[in-house]
C-alpha cells in the first residue's frame, strides 16, 4: 500500500467546497433573511455538513475499498430498501414536489444520493466478475424506475449515465451504443409525435424569451445574472439577481451568481478547479491496477463530472432545465456528504496506485 | 490487455468531458462578453425604478428682465406600492391627511404598478400636509419636489401669457404657442430595486431635470402696468362691456403693452368662462373703428397730393347727399368753411367724405389694404381676426364715402395701431411682434431672436410728417384735447363708433377709442385704447378714451424717460379746459409788477422787497390758477 496522499485532489476538493460555502452565503443571505430572519441559516447548515463531510472523507480514505467489494450486494440492498421506504408517506417527506427526503429536523437526507454510490459499487464489482453487462443494465433501470416514482428525474439521469459510463469502459460495443442511441431518439420522437407541444417546450431553452414568464423564466433570470457579470464581475456580495429575481439562487443556479459576482475570470477559475479534480480522479482510475478499484474510481469521478456538466449546461442555456445541483458548490447537505464520502473512497484507491 | 482498453476508453471520456467544459466556457464568454451590452441593458431595465421629477418651465420676462411667469417648487406624493408594508394602515393615514376616500386611497396603495401618483389630491401639496406625511415615515411613500408655474402678478398680461395645466403643459396664449420651448424635460431619481420592489442600497442616480427655455417679451412692465391700471379704472368708472388697449413702438412693431378687460387669473383659470380666457380683445375683437380710421384716408390723400392742409378749404353744411342717402356730420349744422387741417381737427365727417371722393374707391381701398387692413398682422399670438372690408365689386359711392370716415369697415385694435404706426413713423408698415428672444437657461445662448420686420413702404417720409403735424394739431386744437400733455407733443385722433348688431346700428351703444403717439416730431410710442359701451358718460372717444390714454402716456414718459420738446403746437383752449400758461420771468421786479406779469396765477409771496427767486422758474407751463411762489428781499 502506497502511503502517499493525492494532495492535488484534496486541494481541489477543499478549494471548491470552501468557495462553495462563501458563495452559498453570498447567494442565500437575502433569501435566508427573508424566510428565516437570519442571513446565516443556509451557510451554517452547509458548514456543518462540510465539516462532517471532511471527517467522513478522512475516515473513509483509511478504510480499504476491498470491504465494498465484499459487501457490494448488501450495500445496494440497503440503498434500495431506503429508496422504497422514502416513497411511503409519513416516512419520506415531500420537497419541491418530490418525495425523496428523510427529514431530520431542518436537515434532509436523500437516499437516491446514497443509491448512486451503492450502484457504482455494485456495478463495479459485477462487471469485474461477470462478462455480460445486460443484468447490470437491468438493475440500473430498476433503480431508475424506483427513483422516478419520487419523482427525481435529475438524480435518476445522473445514476443511469454514471453506470452507463462504467459499462462503456468495460467494453460495451459501439454497435450497442448506437442502437441504444437510436432507441432513445425514436423514443423522444415518439413522445413528440404523440404530443407536439413537447417540442416547443424542449426547444424553449433555445429562445427563452418566447415564454419569459413560463419555461423561459429561470433561464432568463440566469442570463440576467451571468451577462452583467462581464469580464470581472460585480464583486463578491454585489449580485443583484439574488435579490429575489433568481429563485433559490443558492442551489441549482449558484453558478449564475458566481458569474455575476466574479465575471468570466471567476468562471475560468471554477472550471479549472473542476478540471483538476476530474483529471485527478481519472488519473487514479488509470493508475490503479485493480479492476474493481478502477471501475469504482472512474464511476465516482465520471458521476461528479457528468453532474457538474449537466448543471453548467442548464445554467448557461445549452440544454433545458433539469434541476440538477452543482457538486461542492450548490447548497445541499446529503449531496455534499455523499460526494465527500465518494472522494474518501477515491483517496483510498489512490493509495494503491502504482 | 483488457485493462489497456479500459484505460483507452477512460482517456476518451476525459477528452469528451474537457471538450464539453470548453463549450460551456465559450458559451459563458459569449453571454458575458459578446452579449454583455444587450443583457446588461435588459437587466438594468429589470432592476431599475424611476421616480420622475418635473422640470422648471422656462421663465417669461418682460423686455427689462422682470419675471412675468416663473416657477415655485412644490411637493408631490409618490407611492411605490411594492414597498408599502402595511397597505391598509398606509391607506388610512394618507386618506385622512389628504381628505380622500379610504377606498380610493386603498386602490392607489394596492395598485400593481411600480410608481403611483395620487392625482390630483396628492399633487402640489402645502408644506403643512407634506410635513405631516413626512413625519409618518411610511415605507414606500415618497415626497418629490416638483416645479409649478407661478404668475407673480396674477392677472397681469394674462390674456397674452395664457396659462398651464396641472402637468405644467401650456394650455393657452404664449404658454401654448411656445410650449415646445418653455417645457423642460423630466429628470429622475433612478435606483435599483429587488424583485419584490424594495429599494436596494447599491446605487442611486439623480438625473437633474432640464429647465425649459427662457423667453423675453417686448412688453415693458411699467407701461403694461399703467395700461392695465387705466383700463381697470375705466371698468370701475364706466362699467363698460369691455376695454382694451395696446402700446407699440412705431419704429419696430414691438408690442410694449397689450391688455384686455375683463381678464382672468391664470392660476385659477377654471373659474372663468371660456370667452373671458380665450378672447384677447385687442386682436380678437373686430368692429367699426370710427374716426380713428380717418388717419388712413388723410394719409392717402396727402400722399396723393390731393389736398393741402393749410391752403385748401372745405365748406361743411352739416350734411351731404351721397347716392340718394344723406350723411350727417357729427356736429349739428356743420363746421362751416375750414382748412383741411381744421377738417381733421374737427373730425368733420362730410370733410372726409369729400377726401374719400377726391381719392376715389380704387385708391382709397388700395391704401387701406397697403396699411394692412383686411388681413391678420401675423403677430405670434393665436386668435387673431382678419377684419372685414367691402368686397371690391360691391363698392359704390356710398361705401367709398362711409369708409373714408371709418364706417362700414371692421378692424381689430392691433390692425389700427399697426397702420397708424406706419402713417407716423415715416411711412413704413412693420409686422407687430411680442416675443423678443428665447434663450437657453444655462448657456444663455440665443435660440430665437425676433427683429423688426418691414412689410412695405406705404407713404413717403414727407407725407408722414404732415400726418404727424395734423394729428398733433388735433390734440392741441381739436377733438383730442383731453390727451394733451404739455411739452411732449402728443398727436392723436379720437374715435366714436356705433356698434352693429344683426346688420343694424345699435342705439346709444358705442365703442369709444383714442389713438395717440408722442412726441410728434419723432414718435417713440403709439397707444390705442378702446372702451366698449361706457355708461354714465357722454360716449365720445375724446371724453372716455383720451383721458385714459393721457394717463398711460404720462407713465410712458416716465418709463421711457422721454425728453421734453420745445417747439410744440400751442394748445388752444376750450371752455373749462385747464389753461397752460408759460410762467414769465419776474426776478428783479417789485411784487406789484410781478403780479401784473403773472396775471391769472395764484401768487404767494414771502418776505419784502424785490423778487429774488421764483417757483416754478420762468419758462415752465402750468395751469391757469396754479400757485407761483415768490421770495422777496
Amino acid at each position: 500500500m502506497n502511503k502517499k496522499v493525492d494532495w492535488l485532489l484534496v486541494l481541489s476538493i477543499i478549494l471548491l467546497s470552501v468557495f462553495g460555502l462563501i458563495m452559498i452565503y453570498s447567494a442565500s443571505y437575502i433569501w435566508s433573511e427573508y424566510k428565516f430572519n437570519s442571513p446565516y441559516k443556509f451557510v451554517r447548515n452547509q458548514a456543518i455538513f462540510f465539516i462532517i463531510g471532511l471527517i467522513i472523507m478522512f475516515f473513509i480514505s483509511k478504510v480499504s475499498y476491498t470491504y465494498y467489494y465484499k459487501y457490494s450486494k448488501q450495500i445496494l440492498m440497503l440503498c434500495i430498501i431506503l429508496l422504497i421506504l422514502v416513497l411511503i408517506p409519513g416516512i419520506g417527506t415531500v420537497r419541491n414536489g418530490s418525495r425523496s427526503w428523510f427529514g431530520i429536523g431542518s436537515f434532509g437526507i436523500q437516499p437516491s444520493e446514497f443509491t448512486k454510490l451503492g450502484l457504482i459499487i455494485f456495478t463495479s464489482k459485477y462487471v469485474t466478475t461477470h462478462k455480460k453487462l445486460l443484468p447490470a443494465m437491468l438493475m440500473t433501470l430498476f433503480v431508475f424506475a424506483i427513483i422516478m416514482l419520487q419523482p427525481d428525474f435529475g438524480t435518476g439521469t445522473i445514476i443511469v449515465m454514471t453506470i452507463f459510463g462504467i459499462l462503456f469502459i468495460n467494453g460495451m460495443k459501439m454497435s450497442l451504443i448506437i442502437k441504444l442511441g437510436l432507441v432513445g431518439i425514436s423514443g423522444v420522437v415518439g413522445l413528440i409525435l404523440v404530443a407536439p407541444y413537447r417540442l416547443s417546450r424542449i426547444l424553449s431553452f433555445l429562445n427563452p424569451w418566447s415564454d419569459p414568464l413560463g419555461s423561459g423564466f429561470q433561464i432568463i433570470q440566469s442570463l440576467y445574472a451571468i451577462g452583467p457579470g462581464g469580464l470581472f464581475g460585480l464583486g463578491l456580495g454585489n449580485s443583484i439577481q439574488k435579490h429575489f429575481y433568481l429563485p433559490e439562487p443558492q442551489t441549482d443556479f449558484i453558478f449564475s451568481i458566481i458569474s455575476e459576482e466574479f465575471g468570466f475570470v471567476g468562471i475560468l477559475i471554477v472550471a479549472c478547479l473542476f478540471i483538476i479534480l476530474i483529471y485527478s480522479g481519472i488519473r487514479i482510475a488509470l493508475q490503479t491496477t485493480d479492476k474493481f478499484a478502477k471501475n469504482m474510481a472512474f464511476g465516482i469521478t465520471f458521476g461528479v463530472a457528468f453532474q457538474a456538466l449537466l448543471n453548467l449546461m442548464v445554467v448557461v442555456g445549452l440544454i433545458p432545465v433539469t434541476g440538477v445541483t452543482l457538486p461542492f458548490l450548490s447548497y445541499g447537505g446529503s449531496s455534499l456528504l455523499i460526494t465527500m464520502t465518494s472522494m474518501g473512497i477515491l483517496l483510498n484507491i489512490s493509495r494503491y496506485t502504482r | 490487455m483488457f485493462i489497456s482498453r479500459m484505460n483507452e476508453r477512460m482517456r476518451l471520456v476525459l477528452v469528451i468531458i474537457l471538450f464539453v467544459f470548453v463549450i460551456i466556457t465559450l458559451k459563458v464568454f459569449y453571454i458575458q462578453v459578446i452579449s454583455y451590452d444587450k443583457l446588461n441593458n435588459y437587466a438594468k431595465d429589470l432592476w431599475s425604478r424611476n421616480l420622475p421629477l418635473e422640470a422648471n418651465r422656462g421663465i417669461i420676462y418682460d423686455r427689462n428682465g422682470v419675471t412675468l411667469a416663473g416657477n415655485i417648487t412644490t411637493t408631490s406624493l409618490v407611492l411605490i406600492p411594492n414597498q408599502i408594508k402595511d397597505k391598509e394602515q398606509t391607506a388610512k393615514l394618507l386618506a385622512n391627511i389628504l381628505k380622500v376616500d379610504y377606498n380610493d386611497m386603498l386602490g392607489h396603495v394596492m395598485k400593481k404598478t411600480s410608481i403611483e401618483r395620487v392625482h390630483p389630491e396628492g399633487r402640489r401639496l402645502s408644506n403643512d400636509i407634506a410635513d405631516k406625511i413626512n413625519n409618518l415615515k411610511l415605507s414606500g411613500v415618497y415626497l418629490v419636489k416638483e416645479a409649478k408655474r407661478n404668475y407673480p402678478y396674477d392677472t397681469f398680461l394674462a390674456n397674452t401669457l395664457g396659462f398651464v395645466g396641472i402637468d405644467n403643459q401650456g394650455l393657452s396664449g404664449l404658454e401654448l404657442i411656445y410650449d415646445k420651448y418653455l417645457t423642460g424635460s423630466y429628470g429622475a431619481i433612478k435606483y435599483f430595486s429587488d424583485a419584490k420592489g424594495q429599494r436596494l442600497k447599491l446605487s442611486q442616480i439623480y438625473e437633474q431635470p432640464q429647465a425649459g427655455m427662457n423667453m423675453s417679451l417686448t412688453i415693458d412692465f411699467k407701461i403694461q402696468e399703467a395700461l392695465e391700471r387705466e383700463l381697470n379704472n375705466a371698468i370701475d368708472m364706466y362699467s363698460p362691456e369691455g376695454a382694451w388697449g395696446i402700446v407699440m413702438n412705431p419704429n419696430t412693431g414691438e408690442i410694449l403693452a397689450m391688455a384686455s378687460c375683463p381678464t382672468f387669473s391664470p392660476t385659477n383659470y377654471q373659474k372663468y368662462s371660456l370667452e373671458q380666457i380665450n378672447r384677447n380683445l385687442p386682436i380678437w375683437m373686430t368692429y367699426e373703428p370710427g374716426s380713428t380710421f380717418k388717419i388712413i384716408s388723410l394719409s392717402a390723400a396727402l400722399e396723393e397730393n390731393l389736398i393741402d392742409l393749410d391752403k385748401d378749404h372745405f365748406t361743411d353744411t352739416g350734411s351731404v347727399k351721397v347716392a340718394g342717402a344723406t350723411i350727417h356730420c357729427w356736429k349739428h349744422g356743420g363746421h362751416g368753411t375750414q382748412t383741411y387741417l381744421e377738417v381733421v381737427e374737427n373730425s368733420c365727417n362730410t370733410g372726409f367724405v369729400n377726401i374719400g371722393f377726391k381719392l376715389g374707391k380704387d385708391k382709397l381701398f388700395k391704401y387701406i389694404k397697403d396699411f394692412g387692413f383686411g388681413k391678420k398682422t401675423g403677430i405670434e399670438l393665436s386668435g387673431e381676426e382678419d377684419g372685414i372690408l367691402f368686397d371690391t365689386d360691391k363698392i359704390g359711392e356710398l361705401e367709398t364715402a362711409t369708409t373714408a370716415f371709418g364706417q362700414g369697415v371692421s378692424v381689430t385694435a392691433l390692425q389700427q395701431i399697426t397702420a397708424v404706426s406706419a402713417a407716423i413713423n415715416g411711412g413704413i408698415l412693420y409686422k407687430p411682434y411680442i416675443v423678443k428672444s428665447i434663450n437657453d437657461p444655462e448657456t444663455n445662448q440665443i435660440i430665437l431672436q425676433n427683429k423688426p420686420t418691414k412689410v412695405r413702404s406705404v407713404i413717403s417720409n414727407a407725407t408722414s410728417k404732415k400726418v404727424r403735424y395734423a394729428l398733433e394739431s388735433v390734440v392741441a386744437r381739436g377733438t383730442g384735447h383731453n390727451a394733451y400733455i404739455a411739452d411732449y407733443r402728443v398727436g392723436g385722433k379720437t374715435g366714436t363708433a356705433q356698434k352693429v348688431k344683426d346688420g343694424k346700428y345699435m342705439v346709444g351703444n358705442y365703442i369709444t377709442s383714442f389713438i395717440g403717439f408722442l412726441p410728434a416730431d419723432d414718435p417713440e410710442v403709439v397707444i390705442y385704447i378702446a372702451v366698449d359701451n361706457a355708461k354714465g358718460v357722454t360716449q365720445y372717444g375724446g371724453t372716455v378714451a383720451a383721458p385714459l390714454a393721457r394717463n398711460v402716456m404720462l407713465s410712458i414718459i416716465d418709463a421711457l424717460d422721454i425728453e421734453k420738446r420745445t417747439n410744440e403746437i400751442p394748445k388752444e383752449f376750450v371752455y373749462l379746459d385747464p389753461n397752460y400758461i408759460k410762467v414769465a420771468n419776474v426776478v428783479g421786479l417789485t411784487l406789484k409788477d410781478a403780479k401784473k406779469k403773472l396775471k391769472g396765477f395764484n401768487i404767494k409771496s414771502f418776505g419784502n422787497g424785490k423778487v429774488m427767486y421764483q417757483s416754478p422758474p420762468a419758462g415752465i407751463k402750468i395751469n391757469e390758477g396754479d400757485t407761483v411762489r415768490l421770495y422777496l428781499q
